[in-house]
């Protein structure tokens, strides 16, 4: 037992370092504010009916297309490029589902009369440099130098969702993110089954297989809410699995202390009661258009 | 007490294979040479833009025609400079690219400026869509180039710190790579403004 004991010891060592390395990166100018939902007024030129508007079309859109199409508005850059600050928003943001990068950005630094639209990678095909660049130009600097931004800003997001509507289609698994686990955890998880029925069914290798090739289908479908073809798949696992470990159970004498003495306590991540709004993983590669007004 | 040295053997193995870096080494390798192929099309995509700047600059600036030559020069001297995955660590090579691509930008930025007497031009769709489109390019190099960077300095750190040093020297014997330097005349591009 000390053996995990040290291992636990090098672990929060290794932890520790990793982090001390990680806090160590430079800090930059001007954060990025916090994602508080789709429309980030910061400097505040939105009226509020028109900022709660836009949140429910912006939401409806998403739920709709799984596009994510957000707004910040800034009161300054603060010196900051606006396409240096514009990439750090979208790269800590993470707008967009993941693998489909169907994220964009409208920037708006208010005291700098500067805009930019930024475009996920997914976006780029419809929302090109042309078409951000027109949007900004035609669309929405007109109305800004009229001092009108509450109208700018609902033709500028209306253009931006005209031009990618139709692009993806929300399925079940933009939806529901986190689903299935990773394959790190099923392991550990496999690992913890195989070894208790390994010590429990140690003197009857073949009903450890059959036990194995039973539970370890149900127990994937139930905690990692596996497919059909995978529970198939686990059958098998399971059969051999539990025969291995009971094998092998016997060979070390089946002593009730396993190497995976720990508690199997497992959760396929935190689900439910999240209401808020957050990025789905999208990323980005600087396309887009800027402008000024 | 045998199963106990089985067991510690194990982990011995797999820390040894995980700690040492074989794999992660030509993973970050792997990073850098698919950071590269960014740049590489962001480039190319710079240098698609420009028979199209051109044209629609010579139809309203037909004075213009040296410099427009110079950045017709420039692009087929760019295109003509590429870099297979060896030559990231070759450091001359690395400079002859960068100084082929800076000339470009530079070439880019003259017609830039000169394009500032022809309000008709500055005005014509056409261009603005294209001038639209060319700064949307080089901000594309831009990040393209701060993310090779950043993963060039991943790899070069690691081969040389322990013990990934010693695995790279007596196993893989990858190279050093290069950085792509930031280019002064590049970055005047996209600050054209009306």
């Amino acid at each position: 037992m000390h053996n995990t004991l040290l291992i636990k010891k090098l672990a929060g060592l290794f932890l520790t370092l990793t982090l001390v390395f990680l806090g160590s990166r430079p800090i930059q100018a001007l954060e990025v504010p916090a994602l508080k939902g789709r429309v980030n007024d910061y400097a505040g030129i939105l009226s509020p009916a028109t900022a709660r508007q836009l949140e429910d079309v912006l939401k409806n859109f998403e739920t709709a297309e799984s596009t994510q199409i957000v707004l910040l508005t800034v009161p300054s850059l603060d010196g900051a490029s606006l396409e240096d600050f514009s990439l750090r928003a979208v790269e800590a943001w993470k707008l967009g589902q993941k693998k489909l990068d169907n994220g964009a950005l409208l920037l708006i630094a208010k005291n700098d009369r500067k805009l930019r639209i930024e475009v996920g990678y997914g976006l780029e095909e419809k929302l090109t440099d042309l078409v951000s660049g027109r949007i900004i130009r035609d669309i929405i600097t007109p109305r800004f130098k009229e001092g009108n931004f509450d109208q700018g800003v609902i033709d500028g997001i209306s253009a931006m969702m005209d031009a990618v509507k139709g692009e993806f289609v929300a399925t079940d698994s933009t939806r529901r993110q986190n689903r299935g686990g990773d394959p790190g955890a099923m392991l550990i998880f496999f690992l913890v089954i195989f070894s208790i029925l390994g010590r429990i069914l140690a003197r009857t290798p073949w009903l450890a297989a059959g036990v194995g090739a039973v539970l370890t289908p149900v127990f994937g479908a139930l905690a990692l809410g596996l497919g059909s073809l995978w529970i198939l798949a686990l059958a098998v696992l399971g059969f051999i699995g539990g025969l291995i470990a009971a094998r092998m159970a016997n060979a070390t004498g089946g002593s009730s202390h396993g190497y995976w003495g720990g508690s199997g306590g497992f959760s396929s991540g935190s689900s439910g009661g999240f209401s808020g709004f957050s990025g789905g993983g999208g990323s980005f590669g600087g396309g887009g258009a800027s402008g000024g007004w | 007490m045998k199963r106990f040295i089985h067991f510690g053997v194990l982990i011995f193995i797999t820390f040894a294979l995980s700690s040492c870096g074989y794999n992660s080494l030509q993973l970050k390798e792997e990073t850098v040479f698919k950071a590269w192929a960014d740049i590489e099309s962001t480039l190319q995509r710079r240098a698609d833009l420009i028979p199209n700047l051109v044209a629609t600059v010579k139809g309203y600036a037909q004075h213009e025609q040296e410099t427009l030559q110079k950045v017709i020069d420039a692009r087929a001297k760019a295109t003509s400079v590429q870099l297979s995955p060896a030559d990231l660590s070759n450091p001359a090579a690395m400079q002859q690219l960068q100084a082929a691509q800076g000339e470009l930008s530079s070439a880019l930025s003259r017609l830039m400026l000169v394009v500032e007497r022809y309000p008709d031009l500055k005005a014509n769709q056409n261009f603005l869509d294209l001038q639209n489109q060319l700064e949307g390019t080089e901000n594309r190099i831009n990040v393209a180039r701060q993310r090779y960077n950043e993963a060039v300095e991943m790899f070069n750190g690691s081969i040389r710190r322990f013990p990934e040093s010693l695995t790279n020297k007596f196993l893989l014997h990858l190279a050093k790579k290069e950085y792509f330097k930031a280019d002064e005349a590049a970055k005047v591009v996209p600050k054209v403004t009306f």
